[in-house]
C-alpha cells in the first residue's frame, strides 16, 4: 500500500499561514493505515493547529473530515459543500489525493499534509518498509520474490556490488543487501543457477523515465 | 460499494451472565461499575431501580449473579452481593428510596396483595407506582414475611426491613396486618378487582418418624417465627441437633447457638460437596462451632420417658431427590448409630400453608401442594386471581419471589386494562458466551476484598449483624475487579478499514477479522480500551468513557483548574493504582484547587487526543498517572499510555506550547499515598515556562 509521513507542523503552519479557514482532510485507506492522514491523525493535526493558532492569538478555524478514498471522484464529490466553504483544503491524502482535489475544485487552495513515500508495508506495528517502486516491468519472478529495484540503494539488476557488507548495504548498514536475500533464497529454493544469466538492461520507460503512465482498459470504458 | 459486513440485524446485546442470572435482571455491572469510579449514588439508583428492596438484597440476596460471574474462571466472583450493600449504606436517604422513579396518574381499580413478604411487597410497591389503590394483608404484627419471620436478625437486622418499607407507605398502599385472609371470593366481592397470592412457605414440616411429636422435637419455620417474634427461648445448656443441610437449616443452628446452646449439632442426607446450603453459610455456621454430620439418614427419634436422647441414623450414599419426592439412597449396612441430642429441629424442608384458598377448587393446586399458575402470566385457575413466589414455586431466593412481584405487577396491570397479561411480560435476554481459555490467559488475577466480619465468639453471643459492610475504598477495590463484561469496544464497521492495529494491539487477543472488517469479540472484551484509543480510523468506540464522555470530562476539569492564580494542570489518573489504594475523593480533596483529575479505568485509555484536548482547551500542565510498568490491570496500557504522552510531548515542541508541559507519572498502587507530592514537581516545572499562551477567547 502506499506509505505516508505526516509532514513536520512547522511546514504545515508555513503552508497554511494565509487562511484563515482551513479544512484538514483525511483519507481513510492508505495514509490511514500508514498513521499518516486518518480520521485520528486528521483530529491531532487539526487540535495541534488550533493550539499553536490560539497560542499566536489568531482565530483560525480548522475543520475536519475524512473521505474514504481521496483518489476517487465520488468520494470527493459527497464533500463539495464543506470544501467550499473552506479557504483552503489541508490534504492528509497521498500525492494522488492532493491532485484528484486540485483537479476536481480548481478554484480552491489544495495543500499537501503529508510526504508520499513509498509503496511498502508494516513488517511489524509501527514499523513501515519499502517494497515497490511502480517500476512497470516487474522482475520479482527472476530474483526469488525480493525486489532489486525497490530494495536496492543501486536498483542492480545483476548484483551484488563490491558494498555488500555481510549482508548489509554500504549505504545504510541499518538495511538488507537485497541482492544477498536474493542470493540466498535462490539457494533454499535451489535456483541458484539462475545467477548464472545476465539480466539485460530493463525497459526503465515503463518507469517514471517514460512520462506519466496509464493503463486504460477498453473493456472496461463506459 | 464494498465488501463489508452488515451490522448485526438485531440491536439486543447480549447481556453479562450476572444480569441474566439476576431474576429480576438489575443491571449489575452498572452499578458495580459506578462503584469502580466511585459514583456510589449512582450504583444505588442502578440497583435500586428494578429492586425494591435493595437495603435488603445487599445484605442477604443469595446472589445467583455471584454463581454466574464470568470471573469464577479467573479467580473468584466479583463480591456483586455487598457491593450493593454498600451502595445502599453511602446512599442518601434524602434523596429518596427511589431516585428518578415516577408515580402514574391514581387510578381508581384496587388490589389485594395477600402476603408482605418479598414478593407480595414488589407487586404493592409496582402497582402503586402505576397508579393503583393497593392494599396488602399479612397475617402477622410486622410487615415482611420470611423478611421478618424467617432471616434471623443477625443476618438481616429489622431496622433494615423498616428502610425499606417506610418508602412503600409513602407510596400510599395500604398494610392491614394481624389479618389472615381466609376467603379470596370474598376479597373480590369487597371491590377488589385483582389479587395476588404471595403467601411464602411458612409450614415446616417434620419426617414422620417415630416420637417426632415429642415436645422437645421442634420445626424450623416455627422456630425462627417465635425467635423474630421476640418469645423468649432459653436454649442454655441445651444439646441440638438440626436435622437438614440447607440454608434454612444453617439458620436454625446459628440462631440456637445464640439462644444460649452449649452445642448445636447438623445431620443430613447430603454430603460435604452435595450439602445444599451455600458454602459460605456453611463456612460461617463451621467457624461458630457448629459440627456437620452428613450422609445419614434418620430413622427415629430415640427418647427416654418422654424426653429425647438422640436421632438414631444410618450412613447413606445420597444421590438426589426422585421425582415423588422421595430420597435415592443406598443405606450402608450395619451402620447404625445414634446421634446424641435433648432437643432435635427439623429443618428438612416447607412449603406454604394454602389452606385459605376457595374450598371449591377454583384456585387449583399442584400435587407438590404449591398454587398452580401460567408461569409467564402468574394467573391462578381464578380469573383475576394471580401468584407467585414460594407458594407457586416451593422454597426459593428473595430474588425470585422479587421478580415475580414484578411479574405478578406487570399481569395485574394488564389483565385491569383488559389485555393478555402473556403480551406485556418481557422476553428473556440473550446471554453471553463463557471465556475462552486465552483470554483468561491474560486477565489480572486479583484477590476478593474479604467481608469484615464480627468476632466469632462476639457473634455467637448475641444476635448482633455478623457482616460488617465494605468501606468505600475496599468497595471501590472489590469493584474494580469486574471484567464489565459486555460493555467494551464496538467496531463501526462503516469505518474499519481491516487495518489490523486492534488485533496487534489487543492485550487479550480478542479482535478478529470478519469478512473484511475487524470484530471485537463481545463474548471476550475485557473493556481496556486500548484498541479504541490507537485505531488510525475512530471506526472503535467504547460502550462507556466514549470520546464524548471524556470530552465533557475534560473541559470541567480544565474549567475547575483555572482560576486559582496557580498554574491550571488536568491529569488524567487511572484509578487502579494512581490513588495509592486510597480513597480517590480524599486524595482529590487534598489536591491543591489548580490540579483536577479525570478517572480512568486505565491509562491505556488517555488518548493522544485527550492531552492535545486539555490543551487546546487552555490547560498550563497537563499528566497522567498509570501503574507502574509490569503492573497495568491491562498488561500494557500504561506502556502504550506513555508511548502516546512521548509522542504529544514532541508535537507540543514542534507546535512551541513545550513538551515539558506534559508528563506521564507511573505510580505504585501501594505506594503512592501521596499524588500531590507527585504532582507538585509538574506544577513547578509549568511555574517556571509561564501560564500557556493558548488565548481561549
Amino acid at each position: 500500500m502506499i506509505k505516508a509521513k505526516q509532514k513536520p507542523i512547522a511546514e504545515i503552519q508555513q503552508l497554511i499561514a494565509p487562511y484563515n479557514n482551513v479544512l484538514v482532510l483525511g483519507c481513510g485507506t492508505c495514509v490511514t493505515i500508514s498513521f499518516a492522514g486518518g480520521e485520528k491523525e486528521v483530529a491531532m493535526l487539526a487540535s495541534s493547529l488550533r493550539i499553536a493558532s490560539a497560542m499566536a492569538g489568531k482565530q483560525h478555524t480548522f475543520t475536519e473530515a475524512t473521505v474514504q478514498r481521496q483518489c476517487e471522484w465520488e468520494f470527493i464529490d459527497a464533500i463539495a459543500n464543506q470544501i467550499k466553504r473552506a479557504d483552503a483544503v489541508l490534504s492528509l491524502a497521498c500525492g494522488v489525493g492532493v491532485q484528484a482535489l486540485a483537479e476536481r475544485y480548481p478554484d480552491k487552495v489544495i495543500l499537501p499534509g503529508v510526504n508520499t513515500t513509498f509503496l511498502g508495508m508494516a513488517v511489524e506495528h509501527g514499523v513501515l518498509v519499502e517494497r515497490c517502486r511502480a517500476c512497470g516491468d516487474c522482475v520479482l519472478g527472476l530474483t526469488a520474490g525480493i525486489c532489486p529495484i525497490a530494495r536496492c540503494a543501486k536498483n542492480l539488476l545483476n548484483g551484488p556490488c563490491g558494498g555488500s557488507q555481510s549482508g548489509k548495504c554500504e549505504v545504510n548498514p541499518e538495511t538488507d543487501c537485497a541482492w544477498q536475500l536474493i542470493y540466498d533464497r535462490l539457494g533454499r529454493l535451489g535456483q541458484l543457477d539462475r545467477l548464472d544469466a545476465i539480466m539485460p538492461p530493463k525497459d526503465w520507460s515503463k518507469d517514471y523515465d517514460g512520462g506519466p503512465r496509464k493503463i486504460v482498459r477498453e473493456d472496461l470504458k463506459l | 460499494m464494498t465488501d463489508k459486513r452488515d451490522p448485526p440485524a438485531t440491536s439486543a446485546e447480549p447481556l453479562p451472565p450476572c444480569v441474566v442470572a439476576c431474576p429480576a435482571h438489575t443491571d449489575v455491572r452498572g452499578y458495580v461499575r459506578a462503584i469502580a469510579r466511585g459514583d456510589f449514588e449512582e450504583a444505588y439508583r442502578i440497583a435500586r431501580e428494578p429492586n425494591p428492596l435493595p437495603y435488603i438484597c445487599g445484605k442477604v440476596c443469595a446472589h445467583p449473579c455471584e454463581t454466574k460471574c464470568r470471573r469464577n474462571d479467573v479467580d473468584e466472583p466479583v463480591a456483586i452481593c455487598a457491593l450493593k450493600r454498600v451502595a445502599t449504606e453511602l446512599h442518601d436517604p434524602r434523596k429518596g428510596h427511589a431516585p428518578g422513579l415516577s408515580v402514574g396518574e391514581p387510578k381508581e381499580e384496587k388490589v389485594a396483595i395477600i402476603g408482605a413478604g418479598p414478593g407480595g411487597l414488589t407487586a404493592a410497591h409496582d402497582l402503586a407506582r402505576m397508579g393503583y389503590k393497593v392494599t396488602v394483608f399479612d397475617s402477622y404484627p410486622q410487615l415482611g414475611g420470611t423478611l421478618q419471620y424467617g432471616i434471623p436478625l443477625y443476618r438481616l437486622p429489622r431496622e433494615t426491613v423498616e428502610t425499606e418499607i417506610a418508602p412503600l407507605r409513602e407510596l400510599g398502599i395500604e398494610f392491614v396486618t394481624n389479618k389472615r385472609i381466609t376467603d379470596v371470593d370474598a376479597l373480590l366481592k369487597d371491590g377488589f378487582r385483582a389479587a395476588f397470592l404471595a403467601v411464602g412457605s411458612q409450614l415446616g414440616r417434620k419426617l414422620r418418624i417415630p416420637n417426632a411429636d415429642l415436645p422437645d422435637v421442634w420445626v424450623n419455620m416455627e422456630f425462627l417465627r417465635k425467635v423474630a417474634l421476640g418469645e423468649k427461648l432459653d436454649l442454655a445448656g441445651r444439646h441440638v441437633l438440626v436435622l437438614g443441610g440447607g440454608n434454612v437449616a444453617i439458620d436454625v443452628a446459628r440462631t440456637a447457638l445464640r439462644l444460649g446452646a452449649k452445642q448445636v449439632d447438623m445431620t443430613c442426607l447430603e454430603s460435604c460437596t452435595t450439602q445444599p446450603a451455600h458454602a459460605w453459610e456453611i463456612a460461617e455456621a463451621l467457624d461458630e462451632g457448629v459440627q456437620m454430620f452428613h450422609d445419614r439418614t434418620f430413622k427415629e427419634i430415640v427418647a427416654e420417658n418422654g424426653k429425647v436422647k438422640g436421632v438414631r441414623c444410618v450412613t447413606v450414599s445420597f444421590r438426589g431427590f426422585l421425582p415423588t419426592g422421595a430420597p435415592d439412597m443406598d443405606e450402608f449396612p450395619e451402620t447404625e448409630h445414634v446421634l446424641p441430642c435433648d432437643l432435635v429441629i427439623f429443618a428438612t424442608g416447607q412449603g406454604p400453608d394454602l389452606s385459605f384458598l376457595p374450598q371449591d377448587g377454583s384456585v387449583a393446586q399442584t400435587r407438590r401442594r404449591t398454587i398452580e399458575v401460567n408461569p409467564v402470566t402468574l394467573a391462578t385457575t381464578k380469573p383475576g386471581v394471580f401468584a407467585g413466589g414460594d407458594a407457586v414455586t416451593g422454597v426459593g431466593f428473595i430474588i425470585d419471589a422479587i421478580a415475580a412481584g414484578h411479574r405478578a405487577a406487570r399481569s395485574i396491570d394488564a389483565f385491569l386494562r383488559g389485555l393478555d397479561p402473556a403480551s406485556v411480560q418481557p422476553s428473556e435476554p440473550e446471554e453471553l458466551g463463557d471465556l475462552k481459555e486465552k483470554t483468561i490467559s491474560h486477565i489480572r488475577r486479583l484477590a476478593r476484598e474479604e467481608m469484615p466480619k464480627a468476632d466469632v465468639e462476639e457473634r455467637k453471643a448475641s444476635f448482633a449483624e455478623v457482616d460488617l459492610g465494605y468501606t468505600r475504598v475496599q468497595a471501590m477495590r472489590a469493584a474494580q475487579r469486574c471484567l464489565t463484561c459486555g460493555a467494551g469496544a464496538k467496531v463501526d464497521t462503516d469505518k474499519c478499514i481491516a487495518c489490523l492495529t486492534c488485533v496487534r494491539i489487543c492485550p487479550y487477543e480478542v479482535p478478529i477479522l470478519v469478512r473484511g472488517t475487524a470484530e471485537v469479540v463481545v463474548d471476550q472484551c475485557q473493556a481496556c480500551g486500548l484498541c479504541a484509543t490507537e485505531c488510525p480510523a475512530k471506526a472503535i468506540s467504547m460502550t462507556f468513557d466514549n470520546d464524548d464522555d471524556m470530552t465533557k470530562d475534560i473541559r470541567a476539569a480544565v474549567r475547575k483548574a483555572k482560576g486559582n492564580g496557580e498554574p491550571a494542570i488536568v491529569g488524567f489518573a487511572c484509578l487502579y493504582c494512581a490513588y495509592g489504594g486510597n480513597d480517590p475523593n480524599v486524595i482529590k480533596a487534598k489536591l491543591p484547587k489548580n490540579v483536577r483529575t479525570v478517572d480512568v479505568l486505565c491509562s491505556g485509555k488517555v488518548d493522544e487526543l485527550y492531552l492535545l484536548k486539555a490543551f487546546e482547551l487552555g490547560a498550563d500542565g497537563v499528566f497522567v498517572a498509570g501503574c507502574l510498568e509490569g503492573v497495568c490491570h491491562n498488561e500494557k496500557g500504561n506502556v502504550h499510555a506513555a508511548q502516546r504522552v512521548a509522542y504529544v510531548k514532541k508535537l507540543l515542541d514542534e507546535i512551541g506550547l513545550g513538551g515539558a508541559r506534559l508528563e506521564m507519572f507511573n505510580l505504585s498502587p501501594q505506594s503512592c499515598a501521596d499524588m500531590n507530592a507527585t504532582v507538585a514537581t509538574l506544577t513547578a516545572k509549568v511555574k517556571e515556562l509561564g501560564p500557556s499562551p493558548v488565548r481561549r477567547s
